[in-house]
């Protein structure tokens, strides 16, 4: 993809086609709380690794699931405007998405619109979970109906990243749907970039030198910066 | 020393941060005058509020009083020195304290953006259940159930086509 050669190196993608690994991303507006998700899922377990330059942070995990061990990325980006030119990459391959509002500000809420829309631009199939954050701050939201996530026929989670309500179920439940969904995916554009893999493989054996390609593999994982 | 904080305000002339607190002799007011030296319209407040929170000789009087309540009352005194009213002063104290629901924190650039997420965090830090706490659970799990018979959250418009 035209996205990843453009930084050689920096993010390396093609783990995620391994059979034990998933790419599981957080979208969702700024401050919504998405990172504290993240670390109150974790714990001290976590080690981000931070991208400036993308404003993304992978967080690392392992999971198991049906006895099996699962590497999970979790990626978690800036909601901020001036970082969406990296979103191409930011989607690519990813096999679950959680999208976070703040039930304290209806602007995240409204926003999701927004997120949803570009989340099946690149992927149209893959699993989504609704997140409604910081019930802690109004525990009378949870009696009420959201309809987006109706509409779009979408589990809507209630959590608080604060004092922890349904954060290990949301996870758990996030892995689980990306490891359902990369065994029995049927997403037209996986297919065809598998084709596209393929294809590149078989030129690479027949001595096509594809300088950038090798250069990208070379590099394991993303620099800590 | 045990000191036990009543009140803490400030004097605009001369500029001194004023503590009534009770020392061991219960019943007793007493008052401190912490005069503020070097601060002028210019000045940062959560700066001054934590050199004098951290001052040698003011340290002890001071700890029970926060951080966020001296930098609101160095917030009065460089109201006051820009020659803003109270009203107006209290306006911007409000503005700066509080989070605007509507406002859309995408457009922010990263100084302002970490200025409203230091607010939220006060209440985050509030309402945490942190790992040492005796009571703390790990995994949290309530059903909130999602039936036809929930109000509306105000949020979603009218028509049909949009949620």
């Amino acid at each position: 993809m035209a996205e990843d050669r453009a930084r050689p190196g920096e993010l390396d993608q093609t783990k995620y086609d391994a059979d034990d690994s998933v790419k599981i991303i957080c979208l969702g507006d700024s401050a919504v709380g998405k990172s504290k998700l993240m670390e109150r899922f974790l714990m001290d377990g976590f080690r981000p690794q931070q991208l400036s330059t993308y404003a993304l942070t992978l967080y690392k995990h392992m999971a198991t699931v049906d006895g099996k061990t699962v590497l999970v990325d979790f990626w978690d980006t800036a909601g901020q405007e001036r970082f969406q030119s990296m979103h191409a990459s930011y989607y690519h391959k990813a096999h679950a998405c959680i999208m976070v509002f703040d039930v304290q500000r209806k602007v995240t809420y409204k926003n999701l619109h927004t997120w949803y829309t570009e989340l099946r631009e690149f992927r149209p199939e893959i699993p989504c979970i609704v997140v409604a954050n910081k019930i802690d701050a109004d525990i009378k939201v949870t009696q009420k109906s959201f309809n987006f996530a109706r509409k779009f026929s979408l589990p809507l989670y209630f959590v608080s990243a604060a004092d922890g309500t349904n954060v290990v179920k949301l996870f758990n439940d996030a892995i689980r749907l990306a490891v359902s969904y990369k065994q029995n995916s049927q997403d037209f554009m996986d297919e065809v970039l598998q084709e596209l893999e393929n294809f590149d493989l078989e030129q690479k054996a027949a001595g096509d030198p594809a300088p950038d390609r090798e250069q990208r593999g070379a590099v394991e994982g993303p620099a800590p910066s | 020393m045990t000191c036990t904080a009543k009140k803490c305000g400030i004097r605009f002339r001369p500029p001194a941060i004023i503590l009534i607190y009770e020392n061991e002799m219960k019943g007793k007011n007493r008052q401190r005058i912490m005069p503020v030296r070097n601060f002028s319209k210019f000045s940062d407040c959560n700066r001054a509020a934590e050199q004098l929170k951290n001052n040698p000789r003011h340290k002890s009087y001071l700890e029970q009083v926060s951080l966020r309540q001296l930098e609101r009352l160095f917030s009065f005194l460089r109201g006051y020195l820009s020659g803003q009213s109270l009203a107006e002063t209290m306006e911007q104290i409000r503005r700066e304290t509080t989070i605007d629901p509507e406002e859309d924190l995408n457009k922010l650039d990263d100084k302002e953006l970490a200025k409203r997420k230091s607010i939220m965090d006060e209440l985050f830090e509030k309402n945490q259940k942190k790992k040492d706490d005796p009571n703390f659970v790990y995994d949290i799990e309530v059903e909130f159930p999602q039936d036809e018979q929930l109000q509306s959250c105000g949020w979603d418009t009218e028509s049909a086509d949009e949620f």
